[in-house]
């Protein structure tokens, strides 16, 4: 493959990164937001809740948050102080933006290495919620997993960079 | 001391470099611990402090309040608080100003994010001021401010997050939130008036509505008052926790959108994903925060700075007035949630063993973070509104935010002087 088809690959990954992670982080929020609806209303007005609701969120908020990080990361929309970049030439923007996302990179790799790690030493204890006794360790391994895709989608920036984004302004979301 | 004070310059180095403040902190934080604790006892406690961040059931509080956010906004509410505030003060000198502040009060209690507010807003007020003749520095430093309201009022995402990580409670903050926050409104409005007495033509009046329009604009807000009323009365009631409250807000405010037809399965998608992003955003800097933290802690820094500071016999206001001047300078180049989490393991200890409320105290960080938003030149609110409104210069913007970066720090000495006004309301909470 040739170098002309990188921007091709990158819009791919990109468009298949959205969808797959997107779909993931959209779907354990609005997972949250029934659960907590349910069992409120159903605590108040019948007096039962959901049981083990309170689990439940937690293992969704995993998926919300680590789901959610390599789209952040792909969006440039991490706080920088980028003030300086207008007095920065162009040439010297390009290497700064290729070294900050390799240590990036190399960061969520460590991090995504010590929750691996994490993870089997909760599967092998058998570590599981308290009350519906879930296996904990998956998830884990899932944390594991995203941070390491979002390691790979910094290596991916340094192939194609992103400009800073400012979430729910660049897009222009906030209004109708 | 010098450890930990190295670690601080390291952080402001990596972040310069324009290294994610989140990577900054994490690195430094990791890097320093590791050096004093040894490594593998490091790596032990940054697992354990990602592990325990993803498993936290009340921080499940920060997503739901932002899709509640969301959902509003993409309702098309804004437009119609402003209409409304439009109709009771828009025949007043600045009329259109004023009511932008209103407006923005109002969204505040829906919305817990300052750069939402300020981005909404400008799309709905902006317009309509620039239609009727006023100067761009006024309406771009009206909506810059009016836009901090968003964090003040409660529901508010800078709340929450102090709450969490000094173990307040989350409910008595957003009750301690709602006066201070009608004051910063009214000194904003202050600074209102005094721009357009110097300077008339900056803000001409608009036409005086009838009671009859006033009502009607009235009538189209109240479904939406409802879900307010709801949401914080219930937390403040003690009805629901505020982790139970921002789901039902969320779940209401997704109803509300629903029934105005502003929403399509791909429009709940997007809604969806934006606040996902939103929130691995702000764990990624809290994680990154708790790893600077556990460093800090660590050092002598905190225990040598709280006995140093207590031993120099200073009034204890005077002291947490130093802190704030810091806040307020430190805030016109930084990044302020990060600048909040950075010193709070240093700062907080000072002011629980002053005798001081740590309620009181969240909400002066929330009012130096109001300021550090609209403070030239690295302000976030600006930078949102030089984004949104191309044709309005950076100059012209940050012509108009000075006397409303004034105003707030009126507030800021008001909270400061007059603690009642943040405690009174949360000391009839249970």
């Amino acid at each position: 493959m040739g170098a002309a088809h990188w921007p091709e690959v990158t819009a791919t990954l990109r468009r298949a990164l959205e969808a797959l992670c997107g779909t993931l982080a959209a779907s354990a929020l609005f997972a949250i937001m029934w659960l907590t609806l349910v069992d409120v209303t159903g605590r108040k007005a019948v007096s039962t809740s959901v049981p083990g609701s309170l689990e439940l969120t937690e293992l969704l908020m995993v998926l919300v948050i680590f789901a959610g990080l390599p789209l952040v990361s792909l969006r440039g929309e991490h706080v920088v102080f980028d003030s300086l970049d207008p007095l920065l030439e162009a040439g010297v923007r390009r290497a700064q933006g290729l070294l900050v996302d390799l240590l990036c990179a190399a960061a969520l790799a460590g991090v995504a290495w010590l929750m691996w790690v994490k993870a089997g030493n909760m599967l092998q204890y058998g570590d599981t919620t308290a009350q519906l006794q879930i296996p904990q360790g998956p998830f884990v391994y899932a944390m594991s997993v995203l941070c390491g895709v979002t390691a790979l989608v910094h290596l991916l920036l340094v192939l194609a960079p992103a400009t800073h984004h400012h979430p729910g302004v660049d897009d222009a979301g906030a209004a109708p | 001391m010098t450890e930990a004070l190295t670690g601080f310059a390291a952080v402001f180095l990596l972040a310069l470099l324009r290294i994610p403040l989140a990577f900054a902190m994490g690195f430094v934080g990791f890097v320093g611990l590791g050096l004093m604790r040894g490594w593998p006892a490091t790596s032990a406690s940054v697992a354990q402090v990602v592990y325990e961040t993803g498993f936290a059931y009340t921080l499940s509080v920060v997503p739901l309040f932002i899709l509640m956010g969301n959902f509003v906004a993409r309702a098309g509410l804004a437009q119609e608080l402003f209409r409304a505030a439009y109709a009771f003060v828009g025949h007043v000198r600045g009329g259109l100003a004023h009511a932008t502040v209103l407006a923005c009060a109002g969204f505040g209690a829906i919305c817990g994010s300052s750069i939402a507010t300020a981005a909404t807003m400008s799309k709905v007020a902006y317009p309509s001021m620039k239609k009727l003749g006023y100067a761009d520095y006024l309406s771009t430093g009206v909506i810059a401010a009016g836009g901090t309201l968003g964090i003040m009022i409660p529901p508010s995402t800078i709340l929450v997050i102090y709450g969490i990580v000094t173990e307040t409670h989350i409910g008595k903050l957003f009750a301690a939130g709602l006066l201070p926050g009608l004051v910063c409104a009214l000194m904003m409005m202050g600074a209102i008036v005094f721009i357009t007495w110097r300077d008339p033509a900056a803000g001409p009046a608009g036409e005086r509505s009838s009671w009859r329009e006033r009502l009607l604009a009235v009538r189209n807000i109240w479904g939406v008052a409802l879900l307010v009323v709801l949401v914080l009365g219930g937390i403040y009631g003690g009805v629901f926790t505020a982790t139970e409250g921002a789901g039902i807000g969320a779940s209401g405010a997704f109803f509300f959108a629903l029934a105005r037809g502003a929403l399509t399965p791909r429009k709940v998608f997007s809604i969806l994903v934006e606040s996902a992003r939103t929130t691995a955003m702000l764990f990624t800097i809290l994680i990154a925060a708790m790893m600077f933290a556990n460093f800090v802690n660590f050092t002598t820094m905190p225990g040598d700075l709280k006995d140093w500071i207590l031993g120099q016999g200073l009034p204890p206001l005077a002291i947490v007035g130093a802190m704030m001047l810091i806040y307020v300078v430190l805030g016109t180049i930084m990044e302020e949630l990060s600048m909040v989490l950075l010193t709070i393991p240093v700062f907080f200890p000072i002011v629980v063993q002053l005798g001081f409320d740590p309620v009181w105290f969240g909400v002066l960080i929330v009012l130096v973070v109001q300021i550090g938003l609209i403070s030239p030149p690295v302000g976030m609110n600006l930078f949102v509104l030089n984004t949104l409104l191309k044709d309005v210069p950076l100059t012209q913007i940050f012509r108009g935010v000075w006397l409303f970066v004034a105003a707030l720090v009126l507030a800021l000495v008001v909270v400061l002087e007059f603690q009642p006004l943040a405690l009174w309301l949360p000391s009839y909470m249970r």
